[in-house]
């Protein structure tokens, strides 16, 4: 066995994880309640059947996982204290910490480790049946190791040991009764800083200090109170007056953080979406003439004028792109910048020219041809990316009218029906690629009802082949290799168009230290947020 | 006599009303089946995607694998035994859902109730008296004012002069979830934050109560009977108060009865406007989540709170009015 990497226990572990983050020695105090607001109110609490934004942002601070990430995703103990990745890659070895207690003061053992993988996650996480799929068993030689055995290396597995993606639940707990609808997705308990206290429905989930936390000393602050606040407006308000402390994934709309970014009390904080990195996309239904034409789709990639979509539609918080991976996979090496550039100052000429040699000339009235183009439901800047892509397809001579439908309306016709000609949507790269971008342009991802994966039915047997192998290589540097030529491949086929990276703003009351700490922002645990 | 009549009569009404119930129900049902999408897509959206593995569980959990007229009269079969049935999404008992927002609503309701139509008698009566002097102009051009503002507005900017630049009153919410107040405490917490609701939901019901009222006041004071106590000698004051009201206050009951109806769906924009945690929030988020064991459940509850205020308001006839008889051959 190859020891990877093994890290010991340190004393007073809460002042080192401080020295990591590289956050000044301040003076912290321990009290105060922190209100944070998440939007839509979260259908469940169990962040194990359920990977909805608002579920996660709650559920993070209660439950924990094995590992913790740096901003570089790199992964640091939190129960598992060490572990090691065997030569093969078939077999991973976590020790776990000892003396941690779940919130109804039972200890922490390697049986809930294997619980929650083998009973849970593998089978009712949403994303958790993909990522553990190469999991087949969870060996417990002792109450403080857990030995994972794969059918083939997963080095992606390693990037999803969040408390916000495999939260460790009590077995003691959740092995009564069906884990799919079990009455205590509603009332967690889990190993994290904070337990659950109460959810009044349609107004707040209030959790409140784990006195019997692990981290010596933490967490700093009393109480988290999840609030729901249906409207932008009042959202806004509550914030400027100070009933409300922290707000992040759109829950505050851009023109509002502009406004809200010139009050004393608040900053704007734009880290902490690392390990999710959402990227702007158009899709286009590849099956379907025209867009089976990777002309036509290369030229309305030209079309888009990415900085002028950023700076005018998403107020600046934003990042030009041409590919699926994420910028912010760079410092793994899975990121790469050589591909197709569709943000070039002459894309309006070249995508006239493609069309041109597409077949499609512009006829009397200067239109080649008329397409419906579906609006992302997602609220207002969706709204306007939409009437921008209006616009610019105008340009090049293509007529799009727009059509607007609710969530669950869009996503039957995108995913289900296919009956569309383009849309545009956001997918997020979570930990690593293969969690993230396999799904919308991998041949195993065209399955119609399953919403965000391939809904543009695109693959080639190449690409589907360098996904397959960098699945399972664990090599980093040859990974990045495989992924580099996907990268090339699909930019250049364009069937979608990725446009850029979206910055999600968070609205942070500057009383509040040390929240965003983490490459996963508003679903991490908050254990060493505190108030001045 | 009367009072067994009474009775007699809000029993007969109350067996009337079940297969308008069952009618609305089926006519629910059939309705949100028109709606593309289903619960499993939703929830699988919203997980930013799924494996259809999943989705196919989901599925078969909800029932939504079952031919429409299955699920159908399942759900009958459970409503007649008054069982409301589960929400998936919620992960909870529809029934749980909506009686965890039922007094949230209703307090919201009872509040604004009293502040319409004891307002808008009040200022309707007061208009009334003093026709076309400036008190009547002042109140009708208000009225006129408030009857044509959006609510969403109106809330809005009470929150902006209120809350954030006289820091009279909270922004948004039931309470205040910093310091969680107990006892006599949090009543006066509760009222508080109160005020801005209630006074946004009222005002358009107040403006049309004010001008029902002053209007019909108005019309029942050159009703003979008025002109018989003008020839008895009583003063203009002493007709209105004491035998014009009581007439001139059927019709604006009748339109809260209405109202009731309304104030139950109708609340959506202002719960949504100060986070109150009322049944309209619920109903519009279960329809785009569509989650519609819960949808079906407030509809449910919905009608049968409108039958429930249709009697009452027809008892309360009764009792103003006693020509009005109850029960049968009138």
């Amino acid at each position: 066995m190859r020891l990877v990497r093994s890290l010991a226990l340190v004393a007073g572990l809460g002042l080192t994880v401080i020295s990591l983050a590289g956050v000044p020695a301040l003076a912290q105090k321990r009290g105060g309640t922190l209100v944070q607001i998440t939007q839509p109110e979260p259908p469940t609490l169990g962040s194990y059947v359920s990977t909805a934004n608002p579920v996660g942002q709650v559920a993070s601070k209660i439950y924990d996982g094995l590992l913790e990430y740096d901003f570089d995703l790199k992964p640091l103990p939190s129960l598992a204290e060490s572990w090691t990745v065997s030569e093969d890659g078939k077999t991973v070895t976590f020790k776990l910490r000892q003396g941690v207690k779940f919130h109804d003061g039972k200890p922490f053992t390697s049986a809930d480790v294997q619980f929650t993988f083998m009973e849970v996650l593998k089978k009712v996480h949403p994303r958790g049946i993909n990522t553990f799929a190469e999991v087949t068993a969870v060996e417990t030689p002792d109450p403080q190791t857990a030995i994972f055995r794969l059918n083939r290396p997963a080095p992606y597995m390693m990037a999803a040991l969040s408390g916000y993606e495999s939260p460790i639940l009590p077995k003691h707990v959740f092995s009564q009764g069906d884990i799919r609808t079990h009455q205590n997705a509603n009332s967690p308990v889990g190993t994290g800083p904070f337990k659950f206290v109460e959810w009044r429905r349609g107004e707040f989930v209030r959790l409140d200090r784990n006195a019997d936390y692990w981290k010596p000393g933490l967490p700093y602050l009393d109480r988290i109170v999840v609030r729901f606040i249906g409207d932008t407006g009042t959202r806004a308000a509550a914030l400027e007056k100070g009933e409300a402390h922290i707000a992040g994934f759109g829950a505050v709309p851009y023109n509002d953080v502009k406004k809200l970014e010139k009050l004393p009390n608040i900053q704007i904080v734009t880290k902490g979406y690392e390990m999710l990195s959402p990227v702007v996309e158009l899709m286009f239904n590849t099956k379907k003439a025209p867009f089976d034409n990777a002309k036509v789709r290369q030229a309305i990639s030209y079309a888009i004028d990415r900085k002028f979509v950023i700076d005018n539609i998403w107020f600046g918080f934003g990042k030009p792109t041409n590919g699926p991976i994420s910028s912010n996979f760079a410092p793994t090496g899975l990121y790469s910048a050589d591909v197709t550039n569709y943000n070039v100052p002459d894309g309006v000429e070249r995508a006239n020219k493609l069309l041109d040699e597409a077949g499609f000339p512009r006829k009397a009235d200067g239109i080649r041809f008329e397409i419906t183009h579906d609006i992302t439901p997602y609220g207002e800047e969706w709204r306007r990316f939409g009437e921008y892509t209006q616009q610019a397809l105008a340009r090049i001579g293509i007529k799009a009218n727009l059509r607007y439908e609710d969530v669950a309306t869009w996503l039957k016709r995108i995913y289900t029906d296919y009956d569309y000609d383009v849309s545009s949507n956001h997918l997020f790269n979570l930990a690593d690629p293969v969690l993230g971008v396999h799904r919308a342009f991998h041949s195993r991802f065209i399955r119609p009802g399953t919403v965000f994966v391939n809904g543009v039915r695109w693959s080639s047997p190449r690409t589907d082949e360098l996904m397959d192998r960098a699945t399972i290589e664990p090599d980093a540097k040859k990974r990045a290799e495989l992924y580099a030529e996907v990268q090339k491949i699909v930019v250049a086929e364009a069937p979608l168009a990725w446009t850029h990276e979206i910055s999600f703003a968070t609205v942070l009351d500057k009383r509040y230290r040390d929240v965003i700490v983490s490459p996963l922002g508003l679903f991490s645990s908050f254990d060493r947020a505190w108030r001045e | 006599m009367r009072g067994l009549r009474l009775i007699s009569f809000i029993m007969t009404r109350l067996l009337q009303a079940i297969p308008v119930v069952l009618g609305v129900v089926v006519l629910n049902f059939l309705l949100l089946q028109l709606a593309p999408g289903d619960a499993a897509t939703v929830l699988a959206g919203e997980a930013g995607g799924a494996p259809p593995e999943y989705v196919e569980q989901l599925r078969a959990r909800f029932g939504l694998d079952k031919p429409v007229l299955v699920q159908l009269g399942l759900y009958l079969k459970n409503i007649l035994l008054l069982d409301l049935g589960f929400s998936f999404r919620n992960n909870a008992p529809v029934l749980g859902l909506i009686l965890d927002r039922l007094w949230p609503t209703l307090l919201l309701m009872g509040a604004t109730l009293i502040v319409s139509v004891g307002g808008g008698v009040m200022l309707g009566v007061i208009a009334a008296l003093g026709v076309r002097t400036w008190r009547d102009h002042l109140i009708s051009i208000a009225a006129v004012i408030a009857y044509a503002t959006p609510l969403f507005w109106i809330g809005l900017m009470l929150i902006l002069a209120f809350s954030i630049r006289l820091d009279w009153f909270p922004t948004s919410g039931m309470e205040d979830v910093v310091a969680f107040h107990e006892g006599w405490a949090r009543v006066v917490d509760i009222a508080h934050h109160l005020v801005l609701p209630t006074i946004t939901l009222s005002l358009f019901y107040l403006a049309l109560y004010t001008r029902l009222m002053r209007a019909t006041v108005l019309e029942q004071r050159g009703a003979e009977y008025a002109t018989t106590a003008r020839a008895k000698g009583l003063t203009e004051r002493a007709i209105t108060l004491r035998h014009v009201l009581r007439n001139a206050l059927l019709p604006v009951i009748t339109m809260a009865g209405v109202q009731v109806g309304a104030l139950l769906g109708g609340s959506v924009v202002v719960e949504t406007v100060f986070a109150w945690p009322g049944l309209g929030q619920l109903a519009y988020q279960s329809l785009f989540a569509r989650d519609f064991n819960l949808l079906l459940g407030i509809f449910f509850l919905s009608a049968c709170l409108v039958v429930v205020v249709n009697i009452i308001v027809d008892v309360i006839y009764v009792l103003l009015d006693p020509r009005i008889r109850v029960g049968g051959k009138a």
